[in-house]
């Protein structure tokens, strides 16, 4: 007998369990988020890594936050603010200037001119393109993906509005969609530039977070994705005032403002299965909560293969989640910085206002592929590709007055090691990243305090991510849509009744956009308002 | 004067001698222009040296489609498969992994290896049988324009989907995998032995720019098995006479149906006439006029070389030139003195007789992609070879063997120096890596015939030498194969029609797309759209 109960209770207190709280609480359910951290957030924390510096560990930008969860569950009012600083992306060069794409087309054009006629004539039609194809895509983000077996007649019609939205696309943008879709994103970077270092950035998009390179095929989909998201191809810089834990804090706030409860450093150790049915979890401590639903926000390895008993799943089931691909390549390595180093390429006077975005570093196309060859062979890229934010730039709250904190998304980082553990290889890894930046700020080793390191093993240890994987599964093609995590279960539901998925290893995919946490909490409630009817 | 005829096809290759054949059997007036002086394209075979036939290129069949041997009754034309049986492997470690036609032997030799492997061996047969079936159909179909659908665009795409839908859910789990994985990715969900996924991926690569680890090579898996699944052969084998035999069959079959063929005919132009293909320039000047051309020869070449970019809308320039060759393979053809002695497995033995693969491993495999990507040729190339004439001694003097050797990768555009100076290093590399696992291979040549992609590009006219007129990408695939909105064999041009591998089902020794175009064309002829 459960010791205590809820109407629902969502295992996991990452971005994603908390907007699905929001909604069922909204709707007048009675939803209980057990976070095992001692913090709310997953991967959307700030914590303070070194005395005075903190930062967003991991994740540091949205994708960004849907608008409309956004406003249904008045994140303004829980104090949320984004941080929208007008560069998008910074590419260095390690010989010669630093490419700026805005978020603003016109401005970015300007920059284009100095370096390419060409690719400043096609930018503006790249960014029309994907506009217009986004526009088209954008129904997918919200929408729960189809049954592959019995489609319903809203199913079918939701998949013809969008056809007739696909048909309304003028040929060009229309095949231009059917031909990305496998594509190599170094094709796509190729079909529409010349310049390698824009090449290279659009390329970026399509890999992070992936363990593939640009020539992998399939790896221009996250492009059209990311087009879906808001309207652009290229991660957006989108910051969240005080760190990405901000945006968990307001998500926390708004669940228990809609009537949510939300507990930390509780641990499930497993959810209790009666004749195929999710009746409750069982904490470490032995405690046991019943509930009408478990939702559950860990990814669909640690989901079916831990928290439930093998024996309550059919084996071809387990057989598809085994195979479920979600073996990290990506680490973290945040700097807490005695003053702002210099990047060659990046002068003053603007110089902090262009590096307020996101930085990129990955000048070619074969920079970006030799990177990932390290990592088919087991060993983490001696030139990494990374994805660098100073979020003191725009947010000096974060850091001691004039101090600075820099936080860097390392790919690749295996999380299966050729040689070594990543216990034993963690530092000497720090010292290869610093040293690879240090090669675009040449003053960066003099400028570090402190450097806090965590690898895949430490994303899985730390935060629970099965392999380490940000994303909590490739964001591949085999496992994209009606096919994440596993084709027949792309519906939030499993094959347990009442045990719901809600996190990233869902449709639409990793990320800060609160897309699969909202989708699920819709399924849910449409079967606990069946349930009752019933 | 100049003649007159219904139809011209360009080129003498096996799909332009199927369309042809097809053309002919239904009344047409048909004109077969092969600029070469042998009839077969990339299926031909020639005595490169006194004596020694090879098959210079295609040298082993298996997709020939069973409706067009059975339609065109190529057997009665002189076609015979001689069964190819198996495929060996020899390893860097000394062992040797040896698959053969016999099903039994084939999971003995495997669970040498693994026992698990053996069992997943029949599972994965069957599994291969079902995608096989579900893709079948696709083969013999003309693509939809998904942009314009007509009723029958719909309805083949319904019919599409609901195939899908009623596969089992596990099969269609693995469709999905096999139409978005990597070889190795999905050959891991069956298999543990990494020699057995190097050799099986192997045949995912093939005629493409990917490695066995890049998505949509296990799709290329498939498109390879088709072969050892369809009913008329089980299995991969050489057509008595070497490859050109085939072609010749085909020829032979068109010929009696009422076409007229000739070699040595290279073509300098269409001729295009208010938007209308109304003959053919042939280089020596003459004029030929038909009332419909098919060309079985790539988009590039049609399109860029023989129409002119000023007869084409932009958009569909844009395509052709955007459309993928990436020829990234090369022929090593050997005339042999003796047999090649494996130190893992001594002597002529029946292994032999099969292909012998040089594929040892996953990463080997790899590593020969890694060096294609940045331009060079695989220093340790992947290597398929074949001795036809241990199988049928026509094709050399008594005692002695031709062996052909298929290698990849050999990038069409070198980052160093050009493929003229670089040909005999690349025969070296070949040469030195087979001496690797038959130390005598190298006392036994007495000739040697090296292609490089240049070399298949100029002799065969296959644009940057790829051996499928364009990569078997998903993006180049079905209804965007050659180009989206154009992939039903129709072309911008009224009254020219497309019948090569640049076409849907793509390329092998197949023959669809000259059957597909043919049926397509006939049914045009017959609503008077030509």
């Amino acid at each position: 007998m459960a010791d205590a109960r809820a109407d629902v209770v969502i295992i996991g207190g990452g971005h994603n369990g908390l907007v699905a709280a929001c909604y069922l609480a909204r709707a007048g359910l009675k939803p209980l988020v057990l976070e095992r951290r001692e913090t709310v957030g997953g991967c959307a924390i700030t914590e303070e890594f070194y005395e005075g510096f903190r930062a967003s560990v991991l994740a540091h930008a949205t994708a960004p936050l849907l608008p409309h969860i956004y406003e249904d569950l008045e994140l303004a009012r829980h104090g949320l603010e984004f941080v929208k600083p007008p560069v998008r992306v910074l590419a260095l060069n390690a010989d010669g200037p630093a490419l700026a794409v805005y978020d603003d087309t016109a401005r970015t054009v300007r920059e284009l001119e100095k370096i390419s006629a060409h690719d400043a004539r096609a930018y503006a039609e790249f960014r029309e393109s994907f506009k217009t194809i986004g526009r088209v895509l954008a129904p997918l983000l919200t929408m729960t993906p189809p049954s592959v077996d019995k489609p319903t007649k809203r199913e079918l019609w939701n998949l013809s509005r969008l056809g007739l939205k696909f048909r309304g696309l003028n040929k060009r943008d229309a095949y231009r969609l059917l031909r990305y879709g496998p594509m190599a994103v170094a094709d796509l970077a190729a079909e529409w530039f010349e310049t390698e270092t824009l090449r290279a950035v659009v390329a970026a998009r399509g890999i992070y977070g992936a363990l593939a390179g640009p020539w992998s095929a399939g790896t221009s989909a996250p492009l059209l994705l990311q087009a879906a998201i808001d309207g652009h191809t290229l991660a957006p810089s989108s910051f969240v005032k005080g760190g990405a834990g901000a945006l968990s804090k307001a998500l926390a706030q708004a669940a228990v403002s809609f009537g949510a409860k939300v507990r930390t450093g509780v641990d499930v150790m497993s959810v209790r299965v009666v004749n195929g049915k999710a009746t409750a979890v069982v904490l470490t401590g032995g405690e046991e909560i019943g509930a009408r639903a478990v939702v559950s926000n860990a990814d669909p390895r640690r989901t079916f293969l831990k928290l439930v008993d093998p024996t309550d799943l059919d084996p071809n089931f387990l057989m598809k989640v085994r195979g479920y691909r979600s073996l990290g390549a990506a680490a973290k390595v945040n700097l807490a910085l005695d003053r702002l180093p210099s990047f060659g390429g990046v002068e003053a006077p603007d110089a902090n206002a262009r590096l307020a975005g996101r930085i990129h570093v990955g000048p070619s196309i074969d920079y970006l592929e030799r990177a990932f060859d390290d990592a088919k062979y087991g060993d983490y890229s001696k030139q990494p590709y990374m994805d660098i934010t100073i979020p003191t730039l725009t947010d000096p709250a974060l850091a001691p007055e004039g101090r600075h904190v820099m936080s860097i998304y390392v790919q690749f980082a295996p999380y299966n090691l050729k040689e070594g553990t990543w216990d034993e290889r963690r530092e000497e890894f720090g010292d290869a990243v610093v040293g690879a930046l240090a090669d675009y700020a040449p003053g960066l080793r003099e400028t570090i305090i402190h450097r806090q390191v965590i690898t895949p093993l430490d994303l899985e240890r730390d935060y629970n991510l099965t392999g380490g994987h940000v994303l909590h599964g490739e964001p591949s093609l085999d496992q994209f849509f009606t096919f994440r995590p596993v084709i027949g279960y792309a519906q939030y539901r499993t094959p347990i009744k009442g045990l719901y998925l809600c996190g990233a290893g869902t449709h639409p995919g990793g990320g800060l956009t609160g897309a699969p946490g909202a989708n699920a909490s819709r399924e849910i409630l449409k079967d606990l308002k069946a349930g009752r009817r019933s | 004067m100049a003649q007159k005829y219904n139809a011209i096809v360009i080129g003498g290759g096996h799909n332009g001698l199927v369309n042809a054949a097809y053309l002919a059997r239904a009344g047409k007036k048909v004109l077969v222009l092969e600029r070469r002086h042998v009839l077969g394209g990339a299926a031909v075979t020639e005595e490169v040296f006194p004596g020694f036939k090879f098959s210079v290129c295609s040298y082993v069949v298996s997709l020939l489609r069973p409706e067009i041997i059975r339609e065109l009754d190529l057997p009665r034309h002189g076609l015979e498969i001689l069964p190819l049986d198996g495929t060996f492997t020899p390893m860097l470690d000394g062992d040797y992994l040896w698959r053969v036609n016999d099903h039994a032997k084939t999971r003995r030799e495997i669970a040498r290896h693994s026992r698990l492997d053996a069992e997943a061996y029949d599972e994965y047969g069957k599994a291969m049988i079902e995608m096989g079936r579900f893709v079948k159909p696709i083969l013999g179909m003309t693509p939809p324009d998904p942009k314009s659908l007509n009723v029958k665009g719909l309805m083949d795409l319904v019919f599409l989907g609901r195939r899908f839908q009623q596969l089992p859910l596990e099969d269609k789990y693995n469709q999905v995998q096999l139409m978005t994985m990597s070889a190795v990715d999905f050959l891991d969900r069956w298999f543990e032995t990494d020699v057995l996924k190097a050799t099986m991926s192997a045949s995912g690569i093939i005629g493409t720019f990917l490695g066995i680890r890049s998505p949509g090579t296990a799709y290329v898996l498939l498109h390879h098995y088709m072969g050892e699944i369809d009913g008329a052969f089980r299995s991969w084998g050489f057509a008595r006479g070497g490859t050109g035999a085939i072609s010749n069959s085909i020829a032979d079959a068109a010929r009696e149906a009422g076409a007229e063929i000739r070699t040595r005919c290279p073509i300098a132009k269409i001729i295009v006439q208010k938007g209308r293909a109304v003959g053919v320039v042939l280089e020596n000047g003459d004029e030929i006029h038909a009332d419909v051309v098919s060309s079985s020869v790539d988009p590039r070449l049609t399109f860029m070389k023989m129409i002119g970019e000023e007869h084409l809308p932009n958009e569909f320039v844009e395509d052709i030139r955007r459309y993928k060759f990436r020829g990234s393979s090369g022929k090593v053809n050997l005339a042999l003195d003796g047999l090649p002695n494996f130190t893992c497995l001594p002597g002529a033995g029946p292994h032999l007789r099969g292909a012998v693969s040089i594929s040892p491993s996953i990463e080997y495999m790899e590593r020969a992609y890694d060096d294609a990507k940045y331009g060079r040729f695989s220093r340790h190339p992947y290597i398929d070879m074949v001795i036809p004439s241990l199988t049928d001694p026509s094709v050399a003097p008594p005692g002695k063997h031709v062996m052909s050797c298929f290698v990849q990768y050999a990038p069409y555009n070198l980052k160093e120096g050009t493929w003229d100076e670089r040909r005999e290093e690349f025969g070296d590399t070949v040469i030195n890596t087979i001496a690797e696992f038959a130390p005598n291979i190298s006392e036994l040549i007495l000739h040697r015939q090296v292609l490089t992609p240049l070399d298949i590009e100029r002799e065969f006219g296959l644009s940057e030498g790829n051996i499928f007129q364009g990569e078997l990408t998903l993006e180049q695939l079905f209804f965007l194969r050659p180009a989206p909105g154009w992939a039903q064999y129709r072309t911008p041009i009224r009254s020219l029609y497309m019948c090569g591998s640049a076409t849907h089902p793509g390329g092998g020794i197949m023959g669809a797309p000259g059957r597909n175009a043919a049926l397509r064309l006939l049914q045009d002829w017959k609503r008077g759209k030509v």
